[in-house]
């Protein structure tokens, strides 16, 4: 058996809300006893809804929030028992990327030094020579150009900006990527070149990747397994062709059935099956999705 | 409303030779490069391209919201040329005879102001007594699924779930029983349950009422269940022009078609790379010579480069591509798949 490299058991994080002006004080549960693990070169999708809590785990594993509950073991380490710089070493093994690359690239800064900083912080490669290499490795890598070192990142469009990002996700060698809808921001035409770029990165450099997504043509075109989140839980966690094969919640059969496809005959069978079916249940409340007012007050 | 005649002959909407260039530091830019288009009388039709491409400008240009700087070609609305209206002329087509959805509910609505206050405005300020433009509003409002609409009229857009916000805008949008409706990425902000159910109450809607749909979206799913006829966008330019059928089974056309490709779906196989276009669009400040999308374009020739392909139908071809390559396009059987 292989050790997976992620394992999150019981993950739990309340926030409180309310409170203040008389009101009572009550807690939200955006992470709800959330488990999963990966294997190493695995590619796992955490999917949901907005107020899912999806990135609510991710921030919670990556530490960049605490969670209130429950273990993240990373590279065979307890990594909310660390503290300090060794919380920060192991940490360094994971990577984020983030979905906005406007506002996650500070705008006064050189490409170079973006994809370097981190090897700065960390100590890694001393010596502006070795870290300039590396910097030109990983601009290839992630499919750049050296004379693109030196520009700053208005120069640059969406996609190229997402190329920049991940180019500074792998500048520590990590061996976990948390990519937070990667695609999400992009245009169809650059979000399948950056799709292929993460499979590339993936079989090339045997990483392991959380992916992180509401899109689930997407997830299911990236991701060896699935875990499909709702109001902060995890509905069903099983693999790609089982989950959008053989669905076992209703909830995932539901969010699977109302992807609009680009095939018109097909896509008019699904809005009448679909219509069909809201009309038979008109006497209930429709399937909205609740409180997402409370959901993004919950959001740091 | 059904009974609404469509006897003045021709489309409800038809855009002709349309150029739009907007005043930047660097000069004079071109947004859109003479766009032809038309909605029929209750023809759902959609744009499709991607940011930059011109189409939410197009939108707006329609309701006579751009700044631009420059603007020539024709936009007749009911055979009313509207680049030439005065200023109040176009505000009762807005509203009243043209009716629009926005991506974001809430940024296009006032947050300090009751709902129903705010739909039942479109109707008093063209003179519709308080009380029975407000029992309309509140009529309208439980039509496009809000419950208790009588109460709910009197609650403020952030008491509203993103869905039924946008619900809340389509009651907008048609209380003055426009003729056409323009919807800009009227779902993209949703999450796909609520998004399939907004859909669905539109393309209700604008049967029931008999309305005019032009439809703006960078999703080809969205669009291949809501349109009838399709216009694909790309740097300011009509590509291509076809019922929706058509554009999904037989484009001729080499950038709809790469699109197409790098769509990663939602059932089949799943290829290990997904095809994809390569380069970026191109800049409007900048563009390219002939096609502005040549140098993206794996069948371009020599003629690419050096002269703006027209929206033609090719001789053998059944609808209008403005692609050089069209016709040869045309005769392969099954280009795509």
């Amino acid at each position: 058996m292989t050790e997976p490299i992620l394992e999150v058991t019981g993950l739990t994080k309340e926030f409180p809300i309310g409170g203040g002006f008389g009101r009572r004080k009550e807690t939200l549960v955006a992470v709800d006893d959330v488990s999963f693990s990966v294997l190493p070169g695995e590619v796992l999708g955490l999917v949901g809804e907005s107020g899912s809590g999806k990135s609510t785990t991710a921030r919670c594993v990556m530490r960049l929030i605490e969670p209130t509950r429950g273990t993240v073991r990373f590279a065979g380490e307890d990594l909310l028992a660390l503290r300090g710089p060794r919380m920060r070493r192991v940490r360094r093994g994971m990577q984020m990327v983030f979905q906005d690359p406007y506002s996650s690239l500070d705008p006064r800064m050189k490409v170079e030094d973006i994809i370097a900083e981190g090897m700065v912080i960390h100590h890694v490669r001393s010596g502006a020579a070795a870290r300039r290499a590396r910097v030109r490795e990983l601009l290839e890598l992630v499919g750049l150009r050296p004379d693109h070192l030196t520009r700053r990142p208005a120069n640059f469009s969406g996609g190229e900006r997402q190329r920049i990002g991940i180019a500074r996700a792998l500048a520590l060698d990590p061996r976990l990527l948390i990519c937070d809808e990667p695609v999400a921001s992009l245009d169809v035409s650059i979000q399948a070149q950056i799709l292929n770029l993460f499979k590339d990165l993936q079989q090339e450099l045997g990483l392991s990747i959380v992916y992180i997504a509401h899109d689930l043509a997407t997830v299911r075109h990236l991701c060896d397994r699935i875990a499909v989140m709702r109001d902060g839980r995890i509905q069903e966690i099983g693999d790609r062709d089982q989950i959008y094969g053989a669905p076992r919640s209703e909830y995932t059969k539901e969010l699977i059935e109302a992807v609009p496809i680009p095939d018109p005959i097909r896509q008019r069978e699904k809005q009448e099956r679909g219509a069909a079916l809201r009309r038979a249940a008109k006497a209930g409340p429709p399937a909205e999705v609740p409180t997402p007012a409370v959901a993004k007050a919950a959001r740091p | 409303m059904t009974g609404r005649d469509d006897m003045d002959a021709g489309p409800l909407l038809d855009i002709r030779d349309l150029t739009l260039s907007f005043r930047t530091g660097g000069g004079l830019v071109r947004a859109l490069n003479g766009v032809n288009l038309t909605v029929g009388h209750r023809e759902r039709v959609g744009i499709v391209g991607e940011s930059g491409s011109g189409k939410s400008v197009t939108a707006q240009a329609v309701l006579g919201l751009v700044p631009a700087a420059e603007v020539t070609g024709e936009i007749r609305f009911a055979g009313e040329n509207l680049l030439a209206v005065p200023q109040e002329r176009m505000r009762q087509v807005r509203g009243k005879e043209i009716g629009y959805i926005f991506q974001d509910p809430l940024s296009a609505l006032d947050p300090v102001r009751s709902i129903g206050d705010q739909i039942s405005e479109t109707l008093r300020i063209r003179g519709v007594r308080k009380a029975e433009a407000m029992r309309r509003s509140i009529d309208l409002l439980g039509r496009v699924g809000v419950k208790n609409a009588k109460e709910r009229a009197r609650d403020y857009p952030h008491q509203f779930s993103g869905g039924m916000r946008q619900r809340v805008m389509i009651a907008m949008a048609l209380v003055a029983e426009p003729r056409l409706v323009i919807a800009d990425e009227p779902t993209t902000a949703l999450d796909v349950r609520v998004q399939a159910q907004v859909l669905d109450l539109l393309l209700e809607l604008a049967e029931e009422r008999g309305l005019s749909v032009l439809f703006i979206t960078h999703d080809l799913g969205v669009l291949s269940g809501f349109a009838e006829r399709v216009v694909v966008m790309y740097a300011g330019r009509a590509m291509e022009q076809c019922v929706t059928d058509e554009l999904f089974y037989g484009s001729i056309n080499p950038y709809t078609l790469g699109l197409l490709e790098s769509l990663p779906r939602i059932d089949g196989e799943v290829p290990r790379r997904l095809t994809t276009i390569g380069g970026q669009p191109p800049s409007p400040a900048h563009p390219p010579s002939g096609c502005p999308f040549h140098p993206r374009c794996r069948y371009a020739i020599d003629v690419c480069a050096a002269r703006v392909p027209t929206l033609l139908t090719p001789p053998n071809g059944s609808h209008p591509s403005a692609c050089h390559r069209a016709q040869w396009l045309a005769e392969q059987p099954g280009v795509l798949r």
